[in-house]
């Protein structure tokens, strides 16, 4: 397939459109779904969250029930207060999450003389054990369990911590304030404790699985990880610490917002670097903070799967569709190549060349038939073409044979007549087509009188130049009879006028000049007036037409007027064709023009003033065809024994 | 809970079998295992000690027993201290001399919430002001007198809780740890006030390595030795720090202590600088008669009711264990 055929276009068209619309669909499918995902781990998070949280809540609000029923019980002294020690090894032995517990009073509260007073029962290997709380060495009033509640006057959770007697226990103690009625006051008693052990807290959050790797942990208030995946992190490192180990302020303020009790979804990369969601609540009860967390990968891991199934797919149906479509196109367009030989072959002029015969489409079958008829058309046109060709030539032929027989009419030798010294003359014919209706002719009547004449035929072509030469033959004929001028025309017209069907007729100007004395009789039909230069330089037009041209009216009566030629005038006769010769912008040559170069040339002989004039209508056309026939004559006198160049 | 009483049970009852060998020395810092006895655990590690001839073994305090008491009950040869602390219990009747000045100068500070209104020294007028119970206390305490400022003293013991849970408003901690607990309990730089004890003219020099007078004269040449390599030891922590904190977590771990090494680090670098000696001109292991002197001041013009009596001399109280070389 080459680049700029019709099957490249098409494809690529169509491979382009199938493109960004699938680009378009596929896309607005894949942030839709992937909003979508967003929103159900969002609400699936929620739900982890709160699930774990109200599970944790549960039992948390249970151990917080033992502190706080002791706390009304030593307040409303419905507990013997000698038997403290027992009451909390039951507590402690009645109660699996409990780890230990204790009742610190204030200094010499329960006893005036002891500044420290604080039973203390716990677990050790299977049994509960009890002993005292209190030196110099273990001051119990610093130690946070005692001090923040008692300063905060308010339940205190404390930071978890490992027990290390009993191995690696994670504990978390649990402290409520007590007050106890003296002298009928109630004042600050001191703090009643309960170590939880948190084991079940931590089996609650690793119970909590997230699609393949995620995971929820727990922090505590100071954002020390209580419960994480990596055992290393717990109670070692807070979410700030590795904020800041692994340089991740983003995770720093996660931290922040989940100690501040916020609850959002947020995506933010972990010690890992991958990139995950997290979703964080508060518990209630403890101020700790759980983080739920959705590895992105993961979460998108069905979206990426079914991304890459449909891309396949698409891959796939693409070029399915490009296969075809190149097929089919490639089909439909194949006769067109062949036509496109089968034209060359034509067009070399084969016209027998066989069209090609599969038609796939109506439009194909349409340019078959075009074809058929073109090569029909063609063959038929040739056939005219030959035909109408060699008639032609055989006109043009016959034309030319016409021609050089028109020309044959017409005097051509100059100088016509050497041994007459009294005059000299020269004339000159141009047809615009291969024959024309133009004239000119001169001769010598006798010895004394040179008889000329010029014509100029309506119509143009085989017509007009017939007309001419039955013209020009009536002229020989009738001026050996005659020796007036008006008679020669008389005569002439009316022989030409009888039958005349065809209407034409013919603007004349006949002239008998005796050469010895140089009286010009003349007389003119019509035609354009003809140019007298004299040997004084004036150069005037005379004998303007009077009379109709010939061959319209067979009883016209023609009249001859005479002027008297001194020797050196000349006379300049032409045919409208000079006059009216036209250039590209249809500016005649006009009358002024010739003047002007007659003026520039009267001291030329006949020749070389025809020579001029032709020159400056040439000039004045330019090039441009030809539209009429064009013909001149010139004749100068130099009189008796005057002959010879005036140069 | 229980943690601490165990720490000081196991603390005092295994240690003492070994005491009394010539060149067995049983070295005790004055605090549970951390980054600011990096250099003793790497001299011991290195083996600085063995190779000056030395058996060192190195125990813990727990965090409410001064590490005098194991000096006084020979549980310990050399131990490490504060200098105010020194003057006090020798004040008291203990003969402790100090052989070997390690830091020179004040980590001491009070931080509190810039939400709280506190933002100058003035503002603590009034305030409730944790401050710890096992000493440490004179300077805080001497400024707000020196200044005037009237306050609440809530004695505390070790952890930044109280204050993590605003049961105070003003909590006195050690640069180099309790300032950056809080940091990496989520309260950022900015949203702290802090006031340097060194920026109002209370730049007493702190860790340094105490003896009984008697155990000196008799074991000389040992302590020499053993605060010859205790400063090689510091020296080479300075240099190697990822391997400092590695050992002091290993130490930490192995008294169940939580541990992150972003903390330690910290801990580290800041001690370290204390160790310079800064715009102080004082030779490495010395302690300037000045900053002695000012100590005592502090002292005797302090609520601790200590008295200095006049046979306490400088010159009697320190006897710095340094080549004439160093």
């Amino acid at each position: 397939m080459k680049k700029g055929s019709l099957s490249y276009k098409i494809i690529s068209r169509i491979l382009l459109f199938c493109i960004a619309l699938g680009f378009s669909i596929f896309s607005l499918y894949y942030f839709f779904t992937r909003d979508s995902i967003k929103k159900s781990t969002r609400s699936n998070a929620e739900l982890t969250a709160h699930n774990s949280v109200s599970k944790i809540e549960e039992i948390i609000k249970q151990a917080e029930q033992l502190p706080q029923n002791l706390a009304w019980m030593l307040e409303s002294n419905s507990i013997d207060l000698n038997t403290l020690d027992s009451f909390l090894i039951k507590l402690v032995e009645n109660n699996p999450s409990i780890y230990a517990s204790a009742i610190a009073y204030e200094p010499f509260t329960f006893d005036g003389t002891k500044k420290y007073y604080s039973p203390y029962a716990y677990k050790s290997g299977g049994s509960v054990k009890s002993i005292y709380l209190g030196s110099e060495d273990y001051n119990y009033f610093l130690m946070d369990w005692y001090q923040i509640p008692s300063m905060l006057k308010e339940p205190y959770w404390s930071e978890p911590y490992y027990d290390d007697g009993g191995g690696d226990a994670l504990l978390s103690t649990f402290s409520v304030p007590f007050y106890i009625v003296k002298n009928r006051d109630r004042i600050f008693g001191g703090i009643i404790t309960v170590d939880i052990s948190l084991e079940w807290l931590t089996d609650i959050v690793n119970s909590v699985n997230i699609l393949e790797t995620g995971y929820a942990f727990l922090i505590s208030r100071n954002g020390v990880f209580v419960t994480h995946p990596n055992h290393s992190f717990i109670m070692n490192e807070s979410i700030f610490t590795i904020a800041k180990e692994k340089q991740l302020p983003q995770l720093r303020e996660i931290g922040r917002d989940m100690i501040a009790g916020k609850s959002d979804l947020i995506k933010t990369v972990l010690d890992d670097y991958e990139q995950v969601w997290v979703y964080h609540t508060q518990l209630p009860s403890t101020k700790w903070a759980l983080g739920v967390v959705y590895p992105h990968k993961e979460m998108y891991s069905s979206l990426y799967r079914l991304n890459l199934l449909i891309l396949l797919l698409g891959a796939a149906g693409l070029t399915i569709l490009i296969s075809f479509t190149i097929r089919i196109i490639n089909r439909q367009v194949d006769p067109l190549t062949k036509f496109a030989k089968s034209a060359r072959l034509i067009a070399e002029g084969n016209f027998e060349t066989e069209l090609p015969s599969l038609l796939t489409s109506l439009e194909i079958k349409e340019l078959h038939d075009s074809f058929e008829y073109l090569k029909k058309e063609l063959t038929r046109y040739i056939a005219d073409l030959q035909e109408t060709t060699s008639a032609k030539e055989k006109i043009e032929s016959e034309l030319r044979i016409a021609k050089e027989i028109q020309m044959g009419m017409i005097p051509n030798i100059f100088p016509p007549f050497p041994d007459l010294k009294e005059f000299d003359l020269y004339a000159s014919l141009e047809s615009a087509k291969e024959v024309g209706g133009d004239l000119y002719d001169f001769f010598m009547l006798d010895k004394q009188h040179l008889c000329f004449a010029i014509g100029d035929v309506s119509g143009k072509g085989v017509p007009a130049s017939l007309f001419m030469a039955v013209t020009r033959t009536l002229l020989r004929s009738v001026a050996n009879m005659q020796i007036e001028a008006n008679e020669i025309i008389s005569s002439i017209n009316r022989t030409l006028s009888i039958s005349n069907d065809s209407s034409m007729f013919v603007t004349f100007f006949i002239g008998i000049l005796n050469i010895n004395n140089g009286r010009l009789k003349y007389c003119n039909a019509g035609h354009n007036p003809p140019v007298i230069i004299k040997s004084s330089d004036q150069i005037n037009f005379f004998g303007a037409a009077k009379a109709i041209p010939l061959g319209l009216f067979e009883d016209i009566i023609y009249k001859q007027e005479e002027i008297i030629l001194n020797p050196g005038d000349q006379i300049f006769l032409y045919t409208d064709g000079l006059t009216e010769a036209e250039n590209s912008n249809q500016e005649l040559f006009g009358e002024k023009a010739l003047l002007e170069i007659l003026r520039n040339g009267r001291n030329c002989d006949p020749k070389t003033l025809i020579k001029k004039v032709l020159e400056g209508v040439s000039t004045h056309v330019d090039g441009h065809t030809q539209s009429d026939d064009l013909t001149t004559m010139c004749i100068i006198y130099y009189g008796k024994g005057n002959h010879g160049n005036r140069d | 809970m229980k943690k601490r009483i165990l720490i000081v049970f196991i603390s005092f009852s295994t240690l003492s079998l070994f005491a009394g060998k010539d060149n067995r020395i049983v070295f005790c810092p004055h605090w549970i295992p951390q980054a600011q006895f990096a250099g003793f655990y790497a001299a011991l590690d290195k083996g600085f000690y063995r190779d000056a001839g030395l058996d060192v073994e190195i125990i813990h305090p727990s965090a409410n027993v001064a590490s005098f008491k194991y000096l006084e009950s020979k549980k310990a040869d050399i131990v490490s201290s504060f200098l105010m602390d020194a003057i006090k219990v020798r004040a008291g009747g203990l003969p402790v001399v100090n052989i070997l000045q390690l830091s020179q100068h004040s980590a001491l500070m009070f931080v509190a919430r810039k939400k709280d209104g506190i933002t100058e020294l003035a503002h603590l007028e009034g305030k409730k002001i944790g401050i710890w119970n096992s000493g440490f206390d004179d300077i805080p305490i001497a400024l707000m007198k020196e200044k005037g400022y009237s306050f609440e003293l809530v004695r505390i013991l070790s952890t930044i809780n109280l204050f993590m849970t605003k049961g105070i408003d003003v909590l006195a901690v050690m640069y180099y740890n309790e300032y950056d607990q809080i940091i990496n309990s989520g309260i950022n730089y900015e949203e702290l006030s802090t006031f340097f004890m060194s920026d109002y003219g209370y730049d007493i020099p702190e860790d340094g390595l105490y003896c009984m007078k008697q155990d000196l004269e008799e074991r000389e040449e040992y302590f020499l030795r053993f605060t010859q390599a205790t400063l090689k030891g510091w020296d080479y922590v300075r240099e190697n720090k990822d391997y400092a904190i590695d050992l002091v977590v290993e130490y930490m771990n192995r008294a169940n202590l939580p541990s992150n090494k972003t903390h330690q680090r910290w801990m580290l670098d800041k001690v370290l600088e204390l160790l310079k000696p800064g715009d102080k001109s004082v030779q490495t292991g010395k302690l300037l008669p000045e900053d002695f002197y000012k100590a005592i001041d502090i002292i005797m013009t302090g609520n601790s009711g200590a008295f200095i009596n006049e046979n306490f001399s400088f010159e009697e109280f320190h006897k710095p264990l340094v080549s004439q070389f160093k």
